[in-house]
């Protein structure tokens, strides 16, 4: 029930050379990663933790291995998930490290490279963004620190491909290689021998700034960092609502309408006599006509929008910059600006947002993240339900939504702020360097990604689908409606058919609205319909990562407050709708 | 004086600072010398520049850092 790729540990094979990929956090790992790797790339969660790491295999003329992409650490105390990962992977051993070095931040990077060579395990140092140390007027000299290293330097610029099949071959050459381990430094004799080395290795020309180092010091700044982060997320939602829309009346509507669905009708026709069972299959709510429809028409475009926007944000180096312009105001509600990153991974699905909150945050702040994911923030299925639903007939309407979900995101906020115990994680955190992101790493996480969506939650959404069909076409629907027809009926103003939306909405959050599409509703009532909908349960999934994640009790919980506010609010606008419309 | 007193653009040199091994995997030790970028509205993070790289410290950590001008 995860939105998200995850699987226990594979075992590897002992005649594949096992390369671990280490480095600090932001210095072109994943970069090297999918340059280095070939198709098939996985994810992987490491078994009693919530941190993923990503593995794939790697090959040089018959030598044949997999790399492992280890979370990106700055040292290995173990003192959070990530290093703990880390330590734990390298205690399992392995061939040879490749160890990522930042050349815009040597000294830096070095704490990690001197700690790696504790253990007996041969190293290669990439000393990547050469290209970008060298625009800095930062010169290194890889010979001179290779011999302070005591271990080969491979100068590369990733995304360049530059230096990498150097790297490869220098890496295949190590493996096997017995190794012994430096004797362990204490971390005052680590720095002072840090502070040596570069003195001896690094040159630096003070040059004037360049373009991306301009940008990159305005978007941090809160004049004009915060107009430019609304800016940047207005064009992202343009690009995601706008190029879903065209996508969906331009191309795939047609296609589907215009000929797929004619030519399943008539093929059906042919095969099964006229009843419940053609019915069942296509009539209006039938399997292969909502079935295809539904996902693959209205919901597909914009979900795949949203992760290319996403994924452009998050490798571009800009989403950390977003967290940190918003600390000031998230710190209203409990939690950190980092926190935003999850928020908005949320806009995509709830499951890995709420995972995704685990890493380094409080269990005060996870709290606060989960309920405001599951209560206010709709999904990308349900947002492109939403933009199907309200899009054509109102953007008003559209954007009301979005803003009571907003104002009500911040409320929720502040009331578990006040509620729960605890205090919010301090913000420390290195802002990555602006960057291009990297074709390759760039399609192999929006692949992922896509792969994800498909298998998890394509597949809930056809199941609901095939019991939509079987409750509409069987006459289940009228029993149900007769018995919530007042709350449906009388409090809420909707017709009686919607309360196949209700039904359906427990699976998930977009079923509660598509099948509001079919019932010709005033602008009242789509508003109506969309609250619930956006304030209804959340989806199967996201009950079973809350479950899971803090406990039955505080999902049961979510749950309840979440159902109860959209009958509430959804009431309530209905009746000052009609009130203002004088149509009581 | 403490960094969260700081300001904008001026250069420091850290004095004394909490005892955090992060603080100092990221390179903020005690002799250091940085600029600080900017400080953020409502008790929003202190930005500071370290050799080539920002970095965003809390303004309760950023209270805690005794930091010196330098010129």
């Amino acid at each position: 029930m995860k939105c998200h790729s995850s699987q226990n540990q594979k075992p590897i094979s002992d005649e594949k050379i096992k390369i671990l990929l280490m480095g600090n956090p932001n210095v072109g790992k994943s970069v090297i990663f999918s340059k280095l790797t070939g198709v098939h790339v996985d994810s992987s969660n490491y078994v009693g933790t919530t941190v993923d790491y990503t593995i794939g295999d790697v090959n040089f003329g018959r030598q044949q291995g997999v790399m492992i992409d280890v979370p990106g650490v700055y040292s290995l105390e173990a003192t959070s998930e990530a290093e703990k990962v880390a330590v734990s992977l390298l205690e399992e051993g392995a061939d040879v490290i490749i160890c990522v070095l930042d050349a815009t931040h040597l000294e830096r990077n070095l704490d990690l490279a001197y700690q790696l060579k504790e253990y007996p395990i041969p190293i290669v140092y990439s000393l990547n963004l050469v290209d970008v140390a060298k625009r800095q007027g930062i010169n290194i000299d890889a010979k001179k620190l290779s011999e302070e290293l005591g271990a080969p330097v491979i100068p590369t610029v990733a995304i360049k491909n530059t230096g990498l099949m150097d790297l490869l071959r220098t890496s295949m050459k190590l493996a096997k290689e017995e190794r012994i381990p430096r004797p362990k430094l204490t971390e005052e004799e680590r720095w002072k021998k840090i502070k040596d080395i570069v003195a001896k290795v690094q040159t630096k020309v003070d040059s004037g700034p360049t373009f991306i180092e301009i940008l990159e010091d305005k978007t941090i700044q809160p004049w004009p960092g915060i107009p430019l982060a609304l800016l940047v997320l207005i064009i992202s939602l343009g690009v995601v609502i706008g190029g879903g829309k065209a996508l969906r009346a331009l191309v795939l509507l047609p296609l589907v309408r215009d000929v797929i669905q004619p030519f399943l009708t008539n093929l059906v026709s042919l095969v099964v006599p006229p009843g419940i069972f053609r019915n069942l299959l296509v009539g209006d709510y039938g399997i292969l006509i909502i079935g295809i429809e539904w996902p693959f028409a209205l919901i597909l475009p914009y979900v795949f929008l949203f992760y290319i926007v996403f994924s452009f944000l998050e490798d571009s180096g800009y989403m950390p910059r977003i967290g940190v312009l918003a600390d000031g105001l998230l710190r209203r509600i409990g939690i950190q600006g980092g926190n935003i990153i999850p928020i908005m991974l949320g806009y995509g699905c709830a499951v890995p947002a709420i995972l995704g909150s685990r890493v380094a945050n409080t269990y005060k702040e996870r709290i606060i993240v989960a309920a405001l994911v599951s209560f206010a923030v709709p999904c990308a299925s349900q947002s492109a339900a939403f933009m199907s639903l309200l899009g054509d007939r109102s953007i008003l309407a559209l954007a009301s939504v979005y803003l009571l979900s907003i104002l009500v995101a911040l409320l929720v906020g502040i009331i578990i702020n006040k509620m729960v115990p605890g205090k919010s994680q301090p913000m420390l955190l290195e802002v990555p360097n602006l960057l291009w992101p990297d074709k390759d790493a760039f399609k192999k996480k929006l692949k992922l990604r896509m792969k994800n969506f498909l298998i998890d939650a394509e597949g809930p959404m056809l199941l609901g689908i095939v019991i939509a069909s079987v409750i509409a076409e069987t006459g289940i629907l009228n029993e149900f409606s007769r018995l919530i027809g007042p709350l449906v009926e009388g409090w809420l103003g909707l017709p009686k058919e919607a309360s196949l939306s209700l039904l359906l909405g427990i699976m998930r959050r977009e079923l509660a609205v598509l099948p509001l599409l079919e019932l010709n509703l005033t602008t009242l009532q789509l508003i109506v319909g969309s609250v619930i909908a956006l304030f209804y349960l959340p989806c199967l999934s996201v009950f079973a990562v809350l479950a899971k994640e803090f406990s039955l009790k505080v999902a049961l919980l979510i749950g309840l407050a979440t159902t109860t506010s959209a009958f509430l609010f959804g009431g309530i606008i209905n009746q000052l709708g009609r009130l203002i419309l004088g149509v009581m | 004086m403490t960094l969260a007193f700081g300001n904008k653009r001026a250069k420091y040199r850290v004095l004394k600072l909490p005892d955090s091994h992060f603080l100092k995997a990221l390179g903020l030790r005690k002799g250091t010398e940085f600029t600080l970028e900017c400080k953020h509205p409502f008790k929003g993070p202190v930005v500071v520049k370290v050799g080539c790289r920002c970095i965003a410290i809390d303004y309760d950590i950023a209270r805690d850092i005794e930091v010196e001008e330098v010129s």
